[in-house]
């Protein structure tokens, strides 16, 4: 009877699961091993980074950092598993200290490279259930994904094309009169 | 009588950090029961069973309406017909998951259906992982409890790109399509349930970005995020025939954008022939002899019944009426210019103070998890969520 019986531990309830457990305490899971990654990480023209490339690896994590010097020479260079570990550790010790930039919304583009690795690879680097438990947070996952562009880059993109800008597009729900949202719990009450 | 088992309740702080805010109601009271609904395994069986061949004969409600042009009579908006047709036409609008609201099923009272929630279902978070939790907190055995909803659309999320097939063979025909999640900003319990459908879709494997849906950029050609980056499917928990009243323009430009084949809605727009409640006449009228049926007419019934209007949420705009027509009981709301359908009067299930339970019933694919909006009269916004365990 698969239909009542199969919550019989966190596969079934994924990720979300595993954060509801570790917050409830006492429930004791066996970490899902995160799929780890190679990464490509651009510094910008302000001297902040971005994820430019990410591609799962069966080997240990590892990034190249691209940078560019005061003259615009491009050095790249290989960051080990280790390497990136200690800075996304030493970012998550900032972060819950609310010192990263990771509990900012918004700034201008890209982060320090702590910043940048946490954001990417968090659940890879210091295991799923930190990686979720960041992700849960709406303002660590907004950040994460304003710094990575590699999903964007990726050439299978299907049906849409990958064409922005080839005709202006128009935002809708401005306004405070078309949003039909109520703010206490339930449903879409007319504002 | 229901029978009930209190439990030791999860603290507000807990609830707040697994991202579960909306714990209080306006007036103070918990929204979240301290008790729990016994329910048989038989009776999990009769639910599962139920919401199977209710789904089935919406399909075939949603087909009849199609093919006879009542998109009108049930009160869908002009300007979503093609979309809904279009959406028909092509398995890859899948619908994701929808919500069966239902009266009896336990204490012995036959289950009825009371509507189907198929466009912007919440009570996800509470069916899907609160009420397995309280089982987890108060050390009892989580697999009594009738709910696979998190594995059920982690599933169907799979078969927006397997459809009828296995849906294990995602991984091998996954191209890259991205999916945004969208809601309006400000409403916890609305975004909290976008996110959640969010996390089980990366977990399914999915690429996914959320975007508050203000910031959400359309032409006819794409459906973007605020950096214009395009996507291929377009999650949105915000409600069709609001989207038809309030945005015209979008509405076009969305029906441009699936003639265009160039993304896809989610839940796709025929949900919305679900979501009427005037199908449920139409039910009626091919399923007269259905035991999970109530009598349900476009003019008030020379019995007791209920009026609701064709798109009201959250039992606004609901009246009670007596057999002779007199209000016994009237719920406000902003829905009181839509056609109105009206429904058999049905007891609900009953605990020893009167309360009266309903029965939530998710279905991705299939029946998938059950859970209890407990009230009154009217089940409304103050009503409460009661989780369930499973008994012999």
């Amino acid at each position: 009877m698969k239909h009542i019986n199969s919550l019989a531990g966190s596969i079934a309830l994924g990720s979300a699961g595993i954060v509801l457990m570790n917050v409830l305490g006492g429930c004791s899971q066996e970490e899902k091993k995160e799929q780890n990654k190679f990464l490509v990480i651009e510094q910008l023209t302000n001297g902040k980074y971005v994820v430019v490339e990410e591609m799962p690896t069966e080997g240990p994590s590892r990034a190249i950092i691209r940078s560019k010097d005061a003259n615009g020479t491009v050095t790249e260079r290989i960051m080990s598993q280790d390497e990136m570990k200690n800075l996304a550790s030493q970012e998550y010790n900032k972060y819950q200290n609310g010192g990263s930039e990771l509990n900012h919304e918004g700034g201008s583009e890209g982060m320090g490279l702590g910043g940048t690795i946490l954001a990417v690879a968090a659940g890879s680097l210091l295991g799923h259930m930190v990686g979720n438990a960041l992700m849960n947070n709406s303002n660590f996952a907004n950040k994460a994904n304003s710094v990575n562009r590699s999903a964007y880059s990726r050439s299978a993109m299907g049906g849409a094309a990958n064409s922005s800008g080839s005709s202006a597009k128009k935002s809708f729900f401005g306004g405070s009169g078309s949003g039909s949202s109520k703010t206490s719990s339930g449903g879409f009450f007319g504002g | 009588m229901i029978n009930l088992k209190s439990i030791k309740s999860i603290d507000d702080k807990a609830l707040e950090e697994i991202g579960f805010t909306w714990h209080t109601d306006s007036d103070g009271s918990k929204y979240v029961s301290d008790k729990l609904v016994l329910v048989t395994h038989q009776e999990a069986e009769d639910y599962y069973e139920a919401i199977n061949e209710l789904y089935e004969m919406y399909t075939k409600a949603a087909e009849y309406v199609i093919e006879n042009n009542l998109f009108f009579e049930i009160g869908i908006p002009f300007n979503l017909v093609e979309m809904i047709k279009k959406s028909w036409e092509n398995d890859v609008h899948w619908h994701v998951y929808g919500r069966f609201d239902l009266a009896g099923g336990i204490d012995g009272k036959p289950i009825k259906l009371i509507e189907f929630n198929a466009d912007t279902p919440t009570s996800l978070f509470e069916t899907a992982l609160l009420q397995w939790a309280l089982l987890k907190f108060n050390n009892m055995d989580e697999d009594e409890q009738f709910n696979n909803v998190y594995d059920a659309l982690r599933d169907n999320f799979r078969r927006l790109i397997t459809l009828f097939d296995d849906p294990e063979l995602f991984d091998e025909r996954y191209d890259g399509w991205k999916i945004l999640f969208s809601c309006v900003e400000g409403n916890a319990e609305e975004e909290v349930t976008t996110r959640l459908l969010q996390q089980i879709a990366t977990d399914a494997g999915f690429n996914t970005y959320f975007e508050y849906i203000q910031n959400v950029r359309f032409n006819d050609e794409e459906i973007c995020d605020a950096n214009d980056n395009p996507y291929e499917y377009w999650f949105k928990l915000y409600p069709f025939e609001d989207i038809a009243h309030d945005e015209p323009e979008l509405a076009t430009m969305l029906t441009h954008v699936m003639e265009n084949q160039k993304a896809i809605l989610l839940n796709p727009p025929y949900a919305l022939l679900f979501q009427s409640k005037g199908i449920m006449k139409i039910l009626c009228d091919l399923f007269p002899d259905s035991p999970y049926l109530l009598k349900t007419s476009f003019e008030p019934l020379p019995v007791k019944c209920v009026e609701k209007p064709l798109f009201g949420r959250e039992g606004a705009n609901t009246k009670v009426l007596s057999s002779s027509g007199d209000v016994l009981k009237a719920n406000d709301g902003p829905y009181g210019n839509y056609k109105k359908v009206y429904q058999e009067y049905v007891e609900f299930p009953q605990d020893n103070n009167g309360n009266k339970y309903q029965a939530g019933v998710f279905f991705a694919y299939e029946a998938c998890g059950l859970g209890y909006r407990c009230g009154g009269e009217i089940l409304d916004n103050m009503s409460k969520f009661v989780g369930h365990v499973l008994v012999n």
